[in-house]
């Protein structure tokens, strides 16, 4: 295979179980997002959009609709047939198999993928995260420093720095420390979950790490602090853009609502560091004659004859006449029946709500519907 | 089972449109927010079961390449059969009535001989309906004519540009004609000959070269002994401005659009990854279709918004189709509208057509 300067190994295989209904049937990065997208969509096209052209997506939690989407990343244009998308499981071997034990397992287990592209530096990403970021200019620091670990780092308010892994740099931006959490930190640049790696360096620690039995084979509680420890030359590279977690359902929903704001800073209307997503073939949507659609984000093939004030709906979803749909997330394919009356509420995909319920929550928090639901139709 | 090859023409425009197809092909006049005409012949195709399909081109084939490419969006980009360019004659773009030119086809005749298909389906590209031509290809097989034409039954002939069809007792075609009063049979453009029987055709009628296969069986029916089909399903045929307005205002009707675009029979276009429409809270949008990537801020009724255009505040857009990229500016008025692509009507501009007579303008213009 040609030799590629750096290929990037996306982290898909984690539950996201802070999500609750929503990764039940799901895995995190398959989960749609912003109407039409899935939260894949972002890293993939930030590679896309940074030159770089191979990807291994590493899968374990429930792949259906993961696989299914990412097909031969055609939709990313990444179906090269030097390059493109891999789609990298759990395998067995003679030996026997075993799923992957942490996210430095996953890229141990494939370290004969990253070879096969013999790059000189891996991109690791962990795919669920808001952001637009050309991972080109933190190569080019990695390579200026000459580390051999760039780690992607953004400055948070002081006092929400505890809930963050916390690096402390030097003036020459070199990490001088990582704390996971810290209750006192002594920095507030945390670390995005974006890595690149010197690959010799980074395959190095893997086949070390890997015979440690006390390893819980985790980049940012093992790999890190090993090459710390080893003096290795670490180096933080400040991001400065719209970065924001949305592995929480309030996290999700704030960040989609983000998406509406008139100064929105993640803008998915530019055409510079577009968003391609996998998008399934629907007409475009249809606004009745006695529907009200204000404020809101609407999809390809939607049907709208009820109301919709401050919320987005994803493809194919249907609000019937005098149903009423408020500050809400409703994904894709979902139907809300007439006389029903939701708000802040998401529902997740392929969910039909009962006619006439009323969902909001008295303490004004966000309702997740899923298909088990007592306002879901069988 | 009999196997069918497709072949499409997209090689005529007339003159009926205005600007609008002027520098267009009837097959790629866009549609429907979102589509070209094209797209409906073409996953037709792909729907029934035909995964070998020429298009011949005109001779100005540049938008139509832009938007089909090598048939990738209709699953037609394949190793075994898929999608065959067949360029076509020059003359024939300048042709209104011609749609099957026999010029055409014996140009491409290699991609008629070379297969080993039974049948081979024809398909006009300026006719918008959703159908699934297994039914067609199947009484076609059990007739065993030669040629089976598909026509729709349509209460008023007399609105109708092309070809009628008189269908006998036995549901055989007795006679071919170009006007119709009242209820008539109107030929769809599609139709499905034995492969075999083609190619002889071909031979026999190599020295009219000029002629349209459809004149030459309207000559011969006597001799072949030709076939009817009937379509029942909706047919909206864009054959001048009028019609063009009339069959996308079509897709308003809940019953044409859940036909046309809800079957398990999709439309496939070029997919071009536009974000969702945003509303803003000044919106207000009745019995309209608007596509991915607008912004509305204005005020939008009874209309067709194409692609990434933008609706301001205060502007107003009333029984309009706006193409891709349309910018209507604040306080400006347009009504019975249609708007070429990046089209830009200013600031407090007032812009109507006639109620029956929408008025047009041409891409790129700013008002």
């Amino acid at each position: 295979m040609q030799k590629k300067e750096c290929i990037a190994m996306l982290l898909a295989g984690g539950q996201g179980s802070r999500l609750g209904v929503l990764t039940r049937n799901n895995a995190k990065p398959a989960v749609s997002f912003g109407g039409k997208y899935r939260i894949i969509d972002f890293s993939l096209s930030n590679c896309v959009n940074s030159g770089i052209d191979t990807v291994g997506v590493l899968i374990q939690y429930r792949p259906l609709v993961l696989n299914h989407y990412l097909g031969t990343g055609e939709a990313w244009d990444l179906d090269s047939s030097d390059g493109g998308v891999h789609v990298l499981p759990p395998y067995a071997t003679e030996t026997g198999g075993q799923w992957y034990a942490g996210t430095a397992d996953a890229i141990y287990h494939n370290i004969d993928f990253v070879d096969s592209y013999n790059p000189e530096y891996v991109l690791i990403l962990s795919g669920d995260h808001l952001y637009k970021m050309n991972y080109n200019l933190m190569l080019a620091e990695h390579k200026a420093k000459g580390a051999d670990l760039t780690v992607s780092v953004i400055e948070v308010p002081w006092e929400e720095a505890s809930r963050f892994g916390i690096m402390t740099v030097d003036e020459d931006e070199r990490i001088v420390k990582f704390s996971e959490k810290p209750k006192e930190p002594d920095s507030n640049l945390a670390s995005m979950g974006i890595y690149i790696f010197s690959w010799p360096v980074l395959r190095r620690a893997l086949l070390e790490d890997h015979m440690d039995p006390t390893s819980d084979k985790d980049f940012g509680k093992n790999i890190i602090p090993r090459l710390l420890a080893a003096d290795m030359k670490l180096y933080a590279y400040r991001f400065s853009g719209y970065w924001k977690d949305v592995g929480t359902i309030e996290s999700y929903y704030n960040a989609q609502m983000d998406l509406m704001r008139e100064d929105a800073e993640f803008n998915i209307f530019e055409s510079e560091m577009r968003i391609f997503s996998n998008s399934n073939i629907y007409p475009p949507h249809y606004v009745g004659e006695k529907a009200v659609v204000s404020g809101s984000l609407i999809c390809n093939g939607c049907t709208i004859d009820g109301e919709v004030r401050g919320s987005i709906l994803g493809s194919g979803v249907v609000v019937e006449e005098g149903a009423v749909v408020e500050d809400s997330i409703l994904l894709p394919h979902t139907k809300i029946s007439r006389g029903c009356h939701i708000v802040r509420t998401i529902v997740n995909e392929n969910v039909r709500i009962v006619a006439g319920s009323e969902i909001r929550d008295p303490n004004g928090e966000i309702s997740v519907i899923g298909e088990n639901s007592q306002f879901a139709e069988v | 089972m009999k196997t069918t090859i497709g072949l499409i023409s997209a090689n005529y425009t007339n003159e009926k449109f205005g600007t609008l197809a002027a520098k267009r092909t009837l097959a790629s006049l866009p549609y429907g927010g979102r589509y070209r005409l094209i797209d409906f012949p073409l996953s037709n195709m792909i729907n029934s079961g035909i995964s070998t399909v020429g298009l011949i081109t005109p001779y100005n084939y540049r938008s139509l390449m832009d938007h089909v490419g090598v048939g990738k969006a209709w699953s037609l980009g394949r190793k075994v059969g898929g999608m065959f360019i067949l360029p076509g004659s020059v003359y024939g773009v300048r042709s209104s009535a011609s749609k099957f030119l026999q010029r055409d086809i014996i140009q491409n005749r290699r991609y008629i001989d070379r297969d080993t298909a039974d049948y081979v389906l024809f398909c006009g590209s300026n006719k918008v309906f959703n159908m699934d031509f297994r039914p067609l290809i199947e009484q076609h097989e059990r007739n065993a004519y030669p040629i089976t034409l598909a026509y729709k039954k349509v209460e008023h002939g007399e609105n109708c540009d092309g070809f009628f069809l008189n269908v006998d007792d036995s549901g055989k075609v007795a006679g071919i004609r170009y006007n119709a009063e009242g209820e008539a049979n109107y030929f769809l453009d599609c139709f499905v000959i034995d492969r075999e029987f083609l190619i002889s055709f071909i031979n026999w009628f190599d020295a009219l070269s000029y002629m349209d296969v459809m004149e030459i069986v309207m000559d011969s029916l006597n001799d072949i002994g030709v076939d009817a089909y009937e379509f029942q399903g909706y047919v909206g045929a864009v054959n001048n401005l009028d019609d063009y307005m009339r069959v996308n205002m079509d897709l308003l009707n809940p019953e044409i659009r859940t036909e046309l675009f809800n079957s398990e029979r999709k439309i496939f276009t070029k997919v071009q990854d536009e974000p969702p429409v945003l509303y803003r809270p000044t919106a207000n949008v009745k019995n309209s279709i608007i596509s991915a990537g607008c912004i509305v801020e204005g005020e939008v009724e009874n209309s067709i918004i194409f692609r990434s255009s933008h609706i301001k505040p205060g502007a107003v857009v009333k029984n309009c189709i706006i193409m891709q990229h349309g910018m209507i500016c604040e306080d400006a008025y347009a009504a019975n509208m249609i708007c070429d692509k990046y089209v830009t009507i200013g600031r407090g501009a007032r812009v109507e057509g006639g109620a029956d007579h929408p008025f047009v303008i041409g891409k790129n213009q700013e008002l």
